[in-house]
């Protein structure tokens, strides 16, 4: 019983993105602003200081670690640079009424990638 | 490899695998196998006897007796044994033949198979390896502190036995985003899973629909606006649902369990489990009852899933749109199971995140409650609450 690929790869594979805090390098993927996939490697597991640091949540799922706060930004960072393709190439939302809690740099690179 | 845009896909699928997951599988409440009896279990493709010996622990044989093949759980337990009904044969938890009454000694290599046993929480767990080998200490199943907590109900239990389907369909559940709508009447607005080492996550807050809800009327009780839940799949079969449900003044917290064991590769025994927090002011029957009534909601969406995986058709090769869970990634973690434990790759058991984009379904399904919710306005028949 092989597994086979996720026939979405086709369309936009998983790209290399490094944490701008750790360094810990993992795959992504976006297929909107909203969407992420990420790739974790054993290295990068022991290299994140925020899973390092984390504590379990209570609770009987409380040792699943939910995930990285500055690794989702190097990712959001990497797509508002261009470096990580978004794959249904809409603009960067920006809804002043809706701000995007991970939203990097608000007045930063946000308006190049609007205006570009 | 890409193919023509107008080829037509065909779907693709190995049989399913006659080898069963390694690793820890609830055969149910402890409490139903303490009645003194012996009881056969059809699982793994064979079947097993269960029974307690006198210390209260309890013990899983093959049921089948190495004699002359005489099934156990058609026996009696005798003393710390299970006797054979064909001959009287007496079998030990630890799977050795402890005594023949009509032989004067037992005959070398007396031994069968006995499964490690677990129980904990009020459940009983077997571990099952095609390898033979005992449980890893690292792979266990977590404490559910609710079941010691007075304040919670007891498990309100149910067991379901489903033929014609594979284990793998509802364990496909854990990323599949879109059915919870359509199968099981909620409202995803939030949805990640996580996949790493032997647990499954998935972190998912939900809203209820207001076309399933009864239309709000004075006297009705309250009915719960939204739900928060963390589910884990620890190992391939058992799944904890860490749960709040959210009301308008007040939150009910509750632990789901939904867990299964494989009978052979075309029918699996379904078991989930509710106990919720009594709320304050409630008796422990009025709490039960709430547990209840979340257990046949619970229910009526398992009944659709079954109806669902009695009709499809086993897909290897699924076509995923970018709002569809990690489908391929989940199979991927579950290969683990069914691979000798040298033959687990990194790729199965490494860290996995996927963060569904739930914008534009949940713009499809507001639009989709609001028809209902009008075509129920319209239609005389108003109470049954149910979608056209």
């Amino acid at each position: 019983m092989s597994v086979r690929p996720d026939n979405r790869l086709a369309d936009g594979p998983m790209t290399p993105v490094s944490c701008t805090t750790c360094g810990a390098r993992v795959e992504a993927r976006k297929s909107s602003w909203e969407q992420t996939t990420v790739q974790w490697h054993a290295d990068a597991v022991e290299r994140c200081l925020e899973r390092r640091a984390s504590s379990p949540r209570s609770g009987p799922n409380g040792a699943a670690f939910a995930g990285c706060e500055a690794l989702r930004a190097s990712i959001r960072e990497a797509a508002v640079r261009g470096d990580l393709t978004v794959q249904d190439g809409a603009p960067l939302p920006t809804n002043p009424e809706h701000p995007h809690p991970a939203s990097p740099h608000p007045d930063g690179p946000d308006h190049e990638v609007i205006h570009a | 490899m890409s193919a023509a845009p107008d080829e037509v896909r065909h779907i693709e699928a190995e049989a399913a695998p006659t080898r069963y997951a390694r690793g820890w599988h609830c055969l149910g409440l402890e409490r139903d196998f303490r009645d003194g009896e012996p009881h056969g279990i059809e699982a793994f493709g064979g079947k097993l006897v269960v029974f307690a010996d006198r210390a209260g622990d309890i013990k899983v044989l093959d049921s089948y007796c190495r004699h002359m093949g005489g099934d156990l759980s058609q026996g009696q337990v005798k003393g710390d044994e299970v006797a054979c009904p064909f001959h009287d044969w007496r079998w030990g938890g630890d799977g050795r033949c402890k005594q023949i009454p009509y032989a004067r000694r037992v005959p070398l290599r007396a031994r069968t198979q006995a499964w490690p046993t677990l129980v904990q929480d009020g459940m009983l767990f077997v571990w099952n390896d095609p390898e033979g080998n005992p449980p890893p200490a690292d792979v266990t199943i977590p404490r559910i502190e609710a079941y010691d907590d007075p304040e919670f109900t007891d498990w309100v239990w149910y067991t379901t036995t489903i033929q014609g389907a594979n284990c793998r369909e509802i364990v496909d559940n854990v990323v599949d985003m879109a059915h919870f709508f359509y199968v099981h009447y909620s409202f995803p607005t939030y949805f990640k899973n996580v996949f790493e080492g032997h647990t499954a996550t998935q972190f998912m807050n939900g809203e209820s629909r207001e076309d399933i809800l009864p239309p709000p009327k004075e006297g009705r009780p309250p009915a719960v606006k939204a739900q928060t839940s963390v589910a884990s799949y620890h190992g391939p079969s058992f799944m904890i649902d860490d749960l709040v449900y959210h009301y308008d003044d007040f939150d009910v917290p509750a632990v789901l369990i939904n867990c299964h064991y494989p009978v052979d590769a075309d029918t699996f025994v379904l078991q989930y489990g509710v106990t919720v927090k009594k709320l304050p002011g409630l008796d422990d029957a009025a709490a039960t009852k709430m547990a209840e009534k979340m257990g046949n909601f619970i229910r009526l969406g398992f009944e659709q899933d079954v109806a669902i995986w009695k009709s499809k058709a086993r897909i290897d090769n699924p076509l995923l749109c970018e709002e569809d869970g990690p489908v391929y990634q989940l199979r991927r973690w579950y290969e683990q199971f069914y691979v000798d434990v040298a033959d687990v790759t990194p790729e199965m058991t490494e860290r996995f995140e996927f963060e569904i984009d739930t914008t534009r379904p949940n713009e499809a399904w507001r639009r989709e409650v609001e028809e209902n919710l009008a075509r129920r306005d319209v239609t005389s028949d108003a109470t049954s609450g149910q979608p056209a």
